[in-house]
C-alpha cells in the first residue's frame, strides 16, 4: 500500500519532468490550430513545421556551427586542461602553488565582471563574427584544470618514474601514460565542456550577428523572439525540438556519464 | 634543453592547429580587397521588409542594367533585434555596406559620433538635388549638430489611425472617432463577444503590452505630438514633456486598458488587426499594402489620430522617417553618391509609392502629375500624403532608444497595469530621461 | 620543499612546468586578467565601443545609485531566490529521499528527472512559454479543467518572477536530486539503526540525522542556486524581455540591455562589478550562516 503510493508519486514526478518534452515533440508535428490540447496524437500530424523552419532559418548550418564550436572547445579544454593539470599535479616548478591558487581564485570571479571586457577584447582583436570569437573564452576552463589535477595526483608516482627512466618527455608521459589512465576524468570534462558550450547563448548573442555563423541555441532564440517565427507556436516548438534532439539522443546513450559529470560540477561549490 | 623547446613547439603547434580550424570563419569576413577589374561593386542594404526588398530589387536591377561599370549588390540587413543595433555593430566592426536606406534619424547621432557616415554635402550637387526634392524648412530639420548633412531625407510614414469598417458597422459606430471621448464611446461598442461564446474576442484596440521602446513611436509619442499641436519630448535640449497633453495621453491609454477596451494579453498567432480581433490600429502607410495582400477582404479606413476633446487646429503626428546614408567605409564615394541620386529621382520615388506604398519626402507629392495616377488609384495613401506637412520626427538626442525605453516602462506601469497615476508616470519618465541625458553630457 | 629535487638539470623542471602551463597563462591574461583590469578602467568611463572612451569619474556609480532599474534587478533576483531556493531544496530532498527507499527502476526515474538538466535553457524556456501562456497555455487549461481560475503566470508583475523561479526549479532540480541521493547514500546506516533503537520516530530521524548529515549538500544547493539566480538571463530574455513592469528584469539581462541595446559599456561594466560584489557577499553570508548551523 505504502509502496503503491511511493510509486504513484515517483510516476507523477516522471510525468511532470518528461511529459512536457513529449508534448513539445507531439505539438511540433501538429497543425497550428491543434496545438494547445493535452493530447499527443493528431490525425493530421506531419513534418510541415520542420520543413517551414528549415526554409526560414539556416538551422542546418547552425547545427554544424554548434557541433564545430563545441568540438573545438572540448578538444582544447581536454588538451590544454590536461597539460596544465598535469604540470600542477606532478611537476615541481617555482610558482606552481601560486598558480594553483590563482586558478582557484578565477573560479570565484563571477562572469558578470568579465563579460563586457571580454566582448571589448573580441572587438579590439577584430574577431567578432568569427568562430574564433565564439570559442575563445571557452578554450580552457579553470574547473577542468582542477579536475585533471585532482585525478592526476592520485596516479602512483611509479608509473611516471618508470617512464622518465625510459627517457620519455613529460609530454609523452602525459599523452601515453597519464591520459589513457584518466579516461573517467576525460569523459567528465568532455561532457561538461561540450554541454556548456552547446547550451551557451549569451556569449554567441553578443559576439555573432552574422546569421551563417550563429550557433543553434542562438539562432533558435532569435527565431523565437524575433519576427521570423511570426509567433507561430508550431514553428517555435519545432525549432526547440531540433535544438533539444542532439543532446537528448546523446543523453539517452550515455545517461550515466552525463549525470555523473554534471553532478560532479555541482560538487565543486 | 631540447625537451623544453619540444614542449614549446608542441604547444604552439596544437594552438596553431586549432587556429586553422577556427580561422576560415574570420577570412570570409575580412573586407574584400579591391578587385583588379575596373567594375566597381557597391553594397546596398535596404530595410529587411518584403515590400522594400522588392522595391530595392527593382531599382538595383534597373541601375545595374544602366551602369555596367558600377554594379550594386543588394543585401538585406542581417536579421537581429533592430536595424540600429546591426548598423552600430557594423560600424564598430568596419563591416558597413556602402549605402543603407534604413537610417532612422533618431540613431543618426550615434552613427555620426562613431564616424560611420559620410558627409553628403561634400558632393557639389547635394544642395540642388536635396532642395529640388524636399522643401527647405523640412530639409533643415535633418541637419546634423555639426552643421553638415549625413543623410538624404528619403521617405516618411506618418502614423495615422486605421479602423476596421466591418467591425465599426457591426457595432453601430458610424463615424471614425476624432477625439478621446468619441474614441471611448466607440470603444465601448466595439469591444464585444463577436461569436457568442461568452468570451470577449474583439477589442477596440490593442498594443503590445511589453514595454518595447519603438512601440511608443506608434502610440504615446504621436499622440503627444497630436495633443500638443506638434511638440515633441524635448525643448532646447531639455526634456519638457511633463505637460497636461502628455498626461492626457497616458490617461487615455490607462482608460483603454482599465475599461477593457484593450486586452492585457500578448497576442500570439498573428497581427490582431489583420485577424479582425481589434477595430483600430495606429500605423503608417505601409500597413495599407500589408492589409491588401494579407487580408484582401478586410475593409478599412484611415483617419488622423484621436485628440483631446478641446483640440483645435490641424492634427499633427509622428512621421517615421527613414533616410539614405553613405558609410565612411566605402571605397567609391562618388559612385555611391550617383546611386543615391538615382534612388531619389522622381521615377524611383514613383516606384517607392507603387511597390512599397511609402511616401517619399517630396514637396511635390500631391502636385506633380507623375504621382497623380497613383493617388487616384490609392486614395488611402493620399490621406497619408496630406499628413506629411504636419509630421514631426524624433528629437535629436543621444540615447533616444534608452529614453523611449524609460518612457515605455512608465507608460506600462501607468496605462497597462494602472499602478501609477498619469501625472506621476509622466513626471517619473521625465526624471528618468533627464538622468540619462545628464549622464550623457 | 625543494622545487628541484628529482630533475636532471636545475632549471629543467621549471622550464617543462612553465611550458605545460603556458596555455593557461595566455588564457588567464586574455580572458581573466585583462578583463578584470579593463573592467576597472571601464567603470570610470562612458564608452559605446565605436567612439573614443570618455573619462567621467564616478558618474557611472552616481547613476547606478539613482537608477530604479538597478534596484529593480536586485529586488527581482532576491524574489527569485526567495521562491527558487526553498522550492529547490524541498523538491530535490523530497524526491531524493523517495528514490533512496529501495525503489525499483531507480535509474529510470533518475534519468527522467535529470532530463531537463541536460536540455538547453532555450528549449526549456520556449516550452514553458507555451505552458505558461495565459489564454491557451497548457497549465491554464489544466487549471480550468480542474475548475480553478486561470493564473496570469507571466503577465502579472507580482507573480512573473515566481513563475520563472518555478521553471528554473523544474529545469535544475535533477542535479540536486543526484547530489542529495549521493549524500543520502553516504550516511552510515548504523546511525539510523541506533536512532531506531532509541525509539526515534521517522520524522525525528530525518531532522536529527538526515538533515545535519546532508548539510554540505544543502550548502552546495544554496550556493549554486544563488549563483544561478544572479546569472539569470535567457529565461527572462526569451519569456518576458524583463517585464511586466520590469518585474523579471535580472541583473545580467539589465547588463545585456545597457551594453548591447544602448551601447553603454562603462555603465554595464559598473553594473557587472556591483552585481559580482553582491553575489560574493550573499554567498559568503549564506555559507557562514548555514555551515555554522550544521556544526552546532
Amino acid at each position: 500500500m505504502k509502496r503503491g503510493l511511493l510509486y504513484a508519486v515517483l510516476i507523477a514526478g516522471a510525468v511532470v519532468f518528461a511529459y512536457p518534452f513529449l508534448w513539445m515533440f507531439a505539438s511540433s508535428l501538429k497543425p497550428e490550430a491543434e496545438i494547445g490540447g493535452f493530447g499527443l496524437w493528431s490525425s493530421s500530424a506531419g513534418f510541415h513545421n520542420y520543413a517551414e523552419v528549415f526554409s526560414r532559418i539556416p538551422i542546418g548550418r547552425a547545427l554544424f556551427n554548434s557541433i564545430l564550436t563545441s568540438t573545438i572547445s572540448t578538444t582544447s579544454v581536454i588538451v590544454f586542461g590536461s597539460m596544465v593539470g598535469y604540470a600542477l599535479a606532478r611537476l615541481n616548478f617555482r610558482g606552481r602553488d601560486g598558480l594553483y591558487y590563482l586558478i582557484l581564485f578565477t573560479m570565484m570571479v563571477p562572469f558578470q565582471v568579465t563579460l563586457i571586457p571580454q566582448y571589448v577584447l573580441m572587438v579590439a582583436l577584430g574577431i567578432t563574427d568569427t568562430y574564433l570569437a565564439i570559442v575563445a573564452p571557452t578554450l580552457l576552463s579553470a574547473f577542468s584544470i582542477v579536475l585533471f589535477r585532482q585525478f592526476f595526483r592520485g596516479i602512483p608516482q611509479a608509473f611516471i618514474d618508470a617512464a622518465r627512466i625510459d627517457g620519455c618527455s613529460e609530454w609523452t608521459i602525459l599523452r601515453r601514460i597519464i591520459l589513457p589512465m584518466a579516461r573517467p576524468v576525460v569523459v567528465t570534462v568532455a561532457i561538461l565542456t561540450f554541454m556548456t558550450s552547446w547550451n551557451e547563448v549569451l556569449w554567441p548573442l553578443i559576439v555573432v550577428r552574422e546569421r551563417s555563423l550563429m550557433t543553434m541555441p542562438q539562432l533558435v532564440t532569435l527565431f523565437t523572439i524575433g519576427g521570423e517565427s511570426e509567433a507561430l507556436l508550431g514553428l517555435q516548438l519545432a525549432a526547440a525540438t531540433l535544438l533539444a534532439l542532439p543532446i537528448i539522443v546523446g543523453y539517452s546513450f550515455f545517461q550515466r556519464s552525463f549525470i555523473e559529470s554534471m553532478a560532479s560540477a555541482g560538487i565543486k561549490g | 634543453m631540447c625537451t623544453f623547446w619540444k614542449h614549446v613547439l608542441r604547444g604552439t603547434f596544437s594552438f596553431l592547429a586549432l587556429s586553422f580550424v577556427v580561422l576560415p570563419g574570420c577570412r570570409e569576413h575580412s573586407p574584400d580587397t579591391a578587385p583588379v577589374t575596373d567594375v566597381v561593386t557597391l553594397t546596398y542594404w535596404p530595410a529587411p521588409n518584403p515590400q522594400e526588398v522588392a522595391f530595392a530589387d527593382t531599382i538595383v536591377r534597373q541601375w545595374n542594367r544602366l551602369h555596367p561599370r558600377i554594379q550594386v549588390r543588394m543585401q538585406s540587413i542581417p536579421v537581429s533585434v533592430s536595424t540600429e543595433e546591426v548598423l552600430l555593430a557594423a560600424i564598430a566592426g568596419g563591416t558597413t555596406p556602402d549605402i543603407c536606406s534604413n537610417i532612422w534619424p533618431g540613431a543618426l547621432h550615434e552613427y555620426t559620433r562613431a564616424g560611420g557616415l559620410l558627409r553628403l554635402d561634400r558632393f557639389a550637387d547635394f544642395d540642388s538635388v536635396a532642395r529640388s526634392r524636399t522643401p527647405d524648412p523640412l530639409l533643415q530639420t535633418f541637419r546634423s549638430p555639426d552643421g553638415g548633412f549625413h543623410q538624404m531625407p528619403w521617405k516618411t510614414n506618418p502614423v495615422m489611425m486605421f479602423y476596421n469598417r466591418t467591425l465599426f458597422e457591426e457595432s453601430g459606430v458610424e463615424l471614425a472617432p476624432r477625439t478621446y471621448s468619441e474614441y471611448f464611446a466607440a470603444a465601448q461598442k466595439l469591444t464585444r463577444d463577436r461569436n457568442g461564446d461568452g468570451i470577449i474576442d474583439v477589442w477596440a484596440g490593442e498594443r503590445d503590452i511589453r514595454p518595447i521602446w519603438w512601440q511608443r513611436l506608434f502610440d504615446v509619442f504621436p499622440f503627444t505630438i497630436a495633443a500638443s499641436g506638434g511638440r515633441t519630448l524635448f525643448e532646447q535640449g531639455e526634456p519638457a514633456f511633463a505637460t497636461p497633453a502628455t498626461e492626457g495621453v497616458f490617461a487615455f491609454f490607462q482608460r483603454c486598458y482599465a475599461e477593457g477596451y484593450y486586452p492585457h494579453t500578448y497576442f500570439a498567432g498573428g497581427d490582431p488587426f489583420i485577424l479582425e480581433k481589434k477595430a483600430t490600429q495606429f500605423s503608417g502607410p505601409y500597413l495599407v499594402a500589408t492589409l491588401q495582400s494579407l487580408a484582401p477582404r478586410l475593409r478599412f479606413g484611415v483617419v488622423p489620430l484621436p485628440v483631446p476633446d478641446d483640440h483645435t487646429g490641424p492634427v499633427h503626428t509622428y512621421g517615421d522617417y527613414k533616410n539614405i546614408a553613405i558609410f565612411t567605409t566605402t571605397r567609391y564615394p562618388a559612385e555611391a553618391w550617383e546611386f543615391v541620386k538615382f534612388m531619389v529621382d522622381a521615377r524611383q520615388d514613383l516606384l517607392l509609392l507603387t511597390v512599397a506604398n511609402q511616401l517619399p519626402v517630396r514637396g511635390d507629392l500631391l502636385t506633380n502629375r507623375m504621382f497623380a495616377p497613383y493617388f487616384e488609384k490609392n486614395p488611402m495613401i493620399r490621406s497619408f500624403a496630406e499628413q506629411v506637412p504636419y509630421t514631426r520626427g524624433v528629437d535629436a538626442a543621444p540615447d533616444l532608444k534608452e529614453l523611449f525605453d524609460a518612457l515605455s516602462q512608465e507608460y506600462e506601469s501607468c496605462a497597462v497595469y494602472g499602478r501609477k497615476t498619469p501625472s506621476q508616470a509622466v513626471l517619473d519618465a521625465q526624471e528618468r530621461i533627464r538622468a540619462i541625458v545628464d549622464w550623457n553630457r | 620543499m625543494n622545487a628541484h629535487s628529482h630533475t636532471d638539470t636545475p632549471r629543467h623542471a621549471d622550464r617543462v612546468g612553465y611550458a605545460l602551463v603556458s596555455p593557461y597563462v595566455v588564457f588567464f591574461l586574455l580572458f581573466v586578467g585583462y578583463p578584470l583590469i579593463f573592467s576597472f578602467v571601464l567603470m570610470f568611463h562612458r564608452w559605446n565601443i565605436v567612439t573614443p572612451m570618455e573619462w567621467i569619474g564616478l558618474r557611472n556609480f552616481e547613476r547606478l545609485l539613482g537608477d530604479p532599474l538597478f534596484y529593480a534587478s536586485i529586488t527581482n533576483t532576491f524574489i527569485f531566490l526567495f521562491v527558487h531556493i526553498p522550492l529547490q531544496l524541498a523538491a530535490a530532498l523530497g524526491i531524493a529521499v523517495l528514490l533512496n527507499m529501495n525503489v525499483r527502476f531507480r535509474g529510470f526515474f533518475r534519468t527522467l528527472y535529470f532530463l531537463p538538466v541536460v536540455v538547453s535553457g532555450v528549449v526549456v524556456t520556449i516550452l514553458w512559454q507555451q505552458l505558461y501562456a495565459y489564454d491557451a497555455g497548457l497549465l491554464n487549461r489544466l487549471m480550468t479543467a480542474l475548475g480553478a481560475a486561470r493564473i496570469p503566470w507571466l503577465v502579472n508583475p507580482d507573480i512573473a518572477m515566481g513563475s520563472i523561479a518555478i521553471m528554473a526549479t523544474w529545469k535544475n532540480v535533477g542535479i540536486y536530486i543526484v547530489l542529495f541521493l549521493a549524500g543520502l547514500q553516504n550516511i552510515p546506516s548504523e546511525l539510523y539503526e541506533s536512532a531506531s533503537l532509541d525509539g526515534a520516530s521517522p520524522a525525528a530521524r530525518f531532522f536529527r540525522i538526515t538533515l545535519p548529515m546532508l548539510n554540505p549538500t544543502v550548502v552546495v544547493v544554496l550556493v549554486l542556486s544563488t549563483i544561478g539566480g544572479f546569472s539569470l538571463f535567457i529565461e527572462p530574455y526569451v519569456l518576458t524581455g524583463g517585464g511586466p513592469m520590469q518585474s523579471t528584469l535580472s541583473g545580467v539581462l539589465y547588463i545585456y540591455y545597457q551594453a548591447f541595446n544602448f551601447g553603454h559599456m562603462g555603465y554595464a561594466a559598473t553594473l557587472g562589478f556591483v552585481l559580482a560584489v553582491l553575489v560574493f557577499a550573499v554567498v559568503v553570508l549564506q555559507r557562514k550562516s548555514v555551515e555554522t548551523e550544521g556544526t552546532v
